[in-house]
């Protein structure tokens, strides 16, 4: 039964682009397109500065401006993103009564403005720094910029990417594409008899349901290494971060396939129920984006509200995005991932359980 | 063989069968026949365990149906009216994979292969195959667990003359081998070609049931035909007429081909008791 399956997958052509190509796609297109959203480096702001402070402090602040990449100082206003007006006397004034005013001349985001503001201050901190140390010799103190802070990542080692950001997301997304050849081969089965003749000969719910679901098992696992090998060896042929795995690959093995568990009851159910292929392909294709939408793969949850990071909780995909997150990020091994892949399997058994009685209860009225 | 006593199943308001009582013989080739929503194919999946009844008992072999489901069901096969096979998959592969699951053994799989004449076909995608090819392999699939009872539902639905005959000339050999055969068809004339007895269900209930021999013969119909040399035409007259009739056509010298007694055809009957 689990050869007959696999046979009826692997003919499927939709179902395969729908399971392996789609997900691909998404990662590579998301990874490229976010790339800038989860990393400083490749900011840039085009500036002109008008100083009316002749001091020599202030002739090192536009130095060290100069010096950082983050910013092109252009002589023509009109090119520019900001302009930046350093007061008369406003590095020797002594109750800060005069501030650096920032014109912004085209839009710009706020997030962005405070990023401008926070590289500004870096810079106005060190020629600070530089004068005090200048000032106190004598007593030899020296503290530079670089001194004042110390990051430590305690539990990922390296910053995430977009990349580590993305892949999560579309392999769990993906994974529960796993919809559309089950239903389309469980209305098939239905449609042609073939589940009456499997009844008729004695097979029973629990083994065509474990059959069913075996080779949708490894179908996900390979899903799973396929989009993996994607974010580490394709989307850095596109200038975009590579996938680095910081956690355990059993914790991957353990958590995709509770992730698989889950996917595999929710697709059962919604096939059993329908009663049509076009139904089941349509109310799956919902319910997948619908997930998707509520379990922080289309928009990351940390930038959700609160009440919609709570609701977040009902969707299956959410615990796998979040088991995925910790072992991309965090370091994760398989104890630190339990929960949600506790979770997961509690989901897939019990809507596999659901889909069973269901059947049952059809296959009882002749379907 | 059969035995079913009183047996009812209702689908909310809908009395698909009504106290419906049967007995069917080992070894005989029983036609089921009834308009569409009689009940017949309600009755087979009754028979094969797919269906329960409502009230009532079904014994096959002796064997109560709602205590030995899977005993009758290892001895006994449906042949759903649709085609209830993979058409993604080749001959062979679904072969295999039926077999696989009854655990058929080598000789029940070539048999069920060789009557059906699907050897040249086994690497052939089931989905090409034409109408009466698909149907054979339909059947094929219910011969692997070599079945003592074999239900037919509308087998020969759509198929050509040719492609049905072909069918109804396999399902009479069933009978050589030993096994049982319960045949359901819209076709009259297939239920008189091959069966041995017939059953006629209407509205859930029993008709008629009986050898079809009787059901055609002089006992059961108080119908004569009388067809004359002069221009093969057929009057059709009773019991009662019989005597005056042929006298009047002596008087009229008209010469007599053949006389029939009893209805000729078993649609003519069904259309009668229905």
């Amino acid at each position: 039964m689990i050869k007959k399956e696999f046979l009826l997958v692997l003919r499927d052509k939709h179902a395969l682009i729908a399971l392996f190509v789609m997900p691909a796609i998404f990662i590579l297109i998301m990874s490229i397109s976010l790339r800038d959203q989860f990393t400083q480096d490749n900011l840039h702001f085009d500036i002109t500065i008008t100083n009316l402070d002749s001091s020599r402090l202030s002739r090192n602040f536009i130095k060290d401006l100069k010096k950082n990449t983050t910013f092109s100082i252009l002589k023509n206003k009109q090119e520019a993103d900001l302009e930046l007006i350093i007061p008369k006397k406003y590095f020797k004034q002594k109750n800060a009564e005069l501030k650096l005013n920032i014109n912004i001349i085209g839009t710009m985001k706020s997030d962005l403005i405070e990023i401008f503001k926070a590289k500004i201050t870096k810079s106005f901190i060190k020629v600070k720094l530089e004068n005090i140390n200048k000032e106190i010799k004598d007593r030899e103190i020296n503290i530079a910029y670089e001194d004042l802070f110390s990051v430590n990542y305690l539990k990922s080692k390296t910053i995430p990417n977009s990349t580590q950001q993305s892949v999560p997301s579309w392999i769990v997304f993906g994974m529960f594409f796993i919809i559309i050849p089950m239903s389309t081969i469980y209305i098939n089965e239905k449609k042609q008899n073939t589940l009456v003749r499997l009844t008729s000969m004695n097979i029973s719910l629990l083994s065509m349901t474990i059959s069913k679901s075996i080779p949708y098992l490894i179908i996900n696992q390979i899903q799973v290494w396929i989009m993996i090998a994607v974010g580490m060896f394709i989307v850095p042929l596109f200038d975009a971060p590579a996938l680095a795995i910081n956690g355990s690959i059993f914790a991957i093995i353990v958590l995709s396939t509770a992730i698989s568990i889950s996917a595999i009851g929710l697709s059962n159910l919604i096939a059993i129920s329908a009663k049509t292929g076009e139904q089941a392909t349509t109310i799956g294709g919902i319910s997948n984006i619908l997930l998707g939408a509520i379990g922080g793969v289309m928009i990351p949850k940390f930038i959700m509200p609160e009440s919609m990071q709570t609701l977040a909780n009902i969707s299956p995909m959410s615990w796998g995005l979040d088991g995925f997150l910790k072992i991309f990020i965090n370091s994760a091994q398989i104890s630190d991932i339990a929960t949600e892949s506790l979770v997961l399997v509690f989901f897939g058994i019990f809507t596999l359980i659901i889909s069973m009685l269901i059947l049952q209860r059809r296959i009882r009225k002749g379907l | 063989m059969i035995e079913i006593s009183n047996i009812s199943k209702n689908y909310g308001e809908l009395k698909a069968l009504n106290n419906l009582s049967l007995n069917i013989q080992e070894n005989t080739i029983f036609g089921l026949l009834g308009v569409n929503g009689a009940g017949k194919s309600t009755l087979l999946s009754i028979l094969n365990g797919l269906i329960d009844i409502d009230s009532g008992y079904v014994k096959v072999f002796g064997l109560d149906l709602a205590h030995h489901k899977k005993e009758i069901r290892e001895i006994s096969s449906i042949i759903p009216q649709h085609l209830a096979f993979y058409e993604n998959l080749s001959v062979g592969e679904n072969i295999e994979f039926f077999s696989k699951i009854q655990k058929s053994n080598k000789k029940n799989i070539t048999h069920a292969i060789e009557v059906n004449k699907l050897q040249d076909l086994l690497k052939q995608k089931a989905s090409t195959l034409s109408g009466g090819q698909k149907r054979r392999l339909n059947i094929a699939i219910g011969l692997l667990n070599n079945p003592k009872i074999i239900y037919f539902d509308e087998p020969t639905v759509g198929l050509d003359p040719k492609s049905r005959n072909d069918i109804l000339d396999s399902i009479k050999t069933y009978k050589d081998l030993g096994i049982s055969v319960v045949y359901t068809s819209h076709y009259m004339n297939e239920i008189e070609k091959i069966c041995d007895e017939v059953a006629i269900i209407s509205k859930g209930q029993l008709i008629k049931q009986d050898l079809l021999e009787n059901l055609l013969s002089n006992k059961q119909s108080q119908k004569i035909q009388i067809e004359l040399t002069n221009n093969d035409e057929i009057i059709e007259t009773n019991k009662d007429e019989f005597i005056s009739t042929i006298q009047k056509l002596n008087q009229d010298n008209i010469n007599i081909k053949q006389i029939k007694y009893g209805t000729t055809d078993l649609e003519k009957y069904f259309l009668e008791v229905t």
